[in-house]
């Protein structure tokens, strides 16, 4: 791991320019570039994501992705915002388990993200109560109290303001409704981090530039994941924004981790 | 009582997210199975919307199978099951048959918790699962390729079949006339009827003895 690399946490605290500024990766930016700079990022990836995905997790992402559906307790009939859905792979499975009564929105800010998406879902024949929608997080255009779950998976760390962001989304849960997390974290072992930092930093970069050809945007990814909110501060995080009963589970050692918080 | 996984490995499950590789394996293995059924599955039509939990004893969680679009979903999503059965792994193979139910639910083999029918219903798709294993691989190697093959793996099987008999033969032979640690049937039927003999005369003697003291009680 770069000897340079800042504070794990996301903390603005002690920088005079700390509320105009944010990070993308190590690099401190003006807070109204991060939007375009991500963007520049996923239409970059956004036709190799799927295939990398595989790639960089060895599968295991399918995984992850799975432990977050048996945890949202989804039935029929529900309302769910899949947000930062990317390519859609929580949309499908939603789609298939809220059924005829129910609705899903999958909603992403990177209209390429959300093309893919769009296209890999229809050549599934999977159409009937999806809908898309491009939408930041921060400013969510949906009504009071619409979703029974919103989900947001691998996409909180891109949001320039994430506080902003879990408020919006606690606005469009409805009562009961629920909200959760699937993010890169901090892993729970030295040894498994140690391991970890190597493969991001040395492994990632290099197989982003064979497959997707662009390192610059996995080592960007690799840097992200470092600035992200460790697990218990993601969950203060979410208890500020007034969800309530917030727990997370580590999986994969703590590689990632499922956020769960609940609107009242 | 039935036997769980062992502790440890029912503790790092959740790690290594074991649960959600069943699930998945189980998902694929069954549409593709389903895919491959020779009979109609227009019974799934019948389960569309409709989730069967099955809480297995050696497991520790539920497995649940929901029905959209002609497709079956594995999740752990207990909250939405129609019906839940409770049940163990050994007892599952008997759930094929769609009219053992009500006799295991007897037997206290079986819980069923919800609509039955439904676990009915899910019975029957299981019975009429028929692979024809023979056409789908010759779609992969060729007609003459799989003809082959088959008549080949008759012939193996035959060969171990008659391999396996002889080798119960000739073991039981060997424990039986070079060991002499097992008898044979007959020995043992003989040895059953001289210990059923010895029973006979042991209650004759005890007969005649309690006419005895009854006599003797009688003259003091």
């Amino acid at each position: 791991m770069s000897s340079q690399e800042p504070n794990h946490q996301e903390n603005n605290s002690n920088n005079p320019h700390a509320e105009n500024t944010t990070h993308f990766g190590y690099k401190t930016i003006d807070k109204d570039d991060k939007v375009s700079m991500v963007a520049g990022v996923f239409h970059s990836v956004a036709a190799q994501y799927d295939v990398m995905n595989d790639l960089m997790s060895f599968g295991i992402h399918r995984l992850w992705k799975r432990f977050t559906i048996d945890a949202s307790g989804v039935r029929p009939g529900n309302t769910v915002l899949d947000l930062a859905g990317g390519t859609g792979d929580l949309t499908a499975k939603f789609s298939q388990l809220v059924g005829r009564e129910g609705k899903v929105i999958l909603a992403d800010i990177n209209s390429s993200m959300l093309n893919v998406g769009r296209d890999k879902l229809r050549d599934r024949g999977l159409v009937q109560n999806i809908e898309y929608v491009q939408a930041n997080a921060q400013y969510l255009p949906f009504e009071d109290n619409t979703f029974d779950i919103v989900t947001i998976a691998f996409g909180l760390r891109n949001v320039t303001d994430k506080d902003m962001a879990l408020r919006s989304i606690y606005r469009v849960l409805k009562p009961g409704g629920r909200l959760l997390v699937l993010e890169f974290s901090k892993p729970e072992h030295e040894l498994v981090n140690k391991a970890y930092d190597f493969y991001s930093f040395n492994i990632l970069p290099k197989m982003g530039e064979l497959v997707a050809k662009d390192g610059d945007s996995y080592q960007y990814l690799a840097e992200s994941i470092r600035m992200h909110p460790d697990q218990e501060t993601l969950k203060s995080m979410m208890n500020d924004a007034g969800f309530e009963q917030t727990s997370f589970k580590n999986l994969t050692g703590g590689v990632v981790a499922l956020h769960k918080g609940y609107k009242f | 009582m039935m036997e769980s996984l062992p502790k440890p490995l029912l503790k790092i499950m959740p790690q290594l997210m074991l649960q959600q590789v069943m699930c998945s394996a189980l998902e694929v293995t069954i549409n593709k199975a389903l895919s491959l059924n020779i009979n109609s599955n227009e019974r799934l039509n019948s389960l569309e919307e409709k989730t069967l939990a099955v809480k297995l004893a050696e497991l520790g969680f539920p497995l649940c199978f929901s029905i959209n679009d002609g497709k079956v979903l594995v999740t752990k999503l207990i909250e939405r099951a129609d019906c839940t059965i409770t049940t163990s792994i050994k007892t599952l193979q008997d759930l094929k048959k769609e009219q053992q139910l009500t006799e295991l639910i007897k037997q206290d083999k079986l819980d069923v918790e919800g609509d039955i029918k439904i676990a009915q219903h899910f019975a029957s798709l299981a019975e009429t699962l028929d692979i024809d294993w023979q056409t789908e691989l010759a779609k992969h190697i060729g007609d003459i390729a799989t003809h082959k093959l088959v008549q080949f793996s008759k012939i193996v099987k035959n060969k171990v079949d008659l391999a396996i008999e002889q080798i119960q033969a000739d073991s039981s032979e060997y424990l039986v006339h070079e060991q002499r640690l097992v008898v044979t049937s007959s020995q043992l039927d003989h040895f059953n009827q001289a210990v059923s003999a010895v029973k006979l005369q042991t209650e004759q003697v005890e007969n005649r003895l309690n006419q005895l003291f009854e006599r003797l009680n009688i003259h003091t």
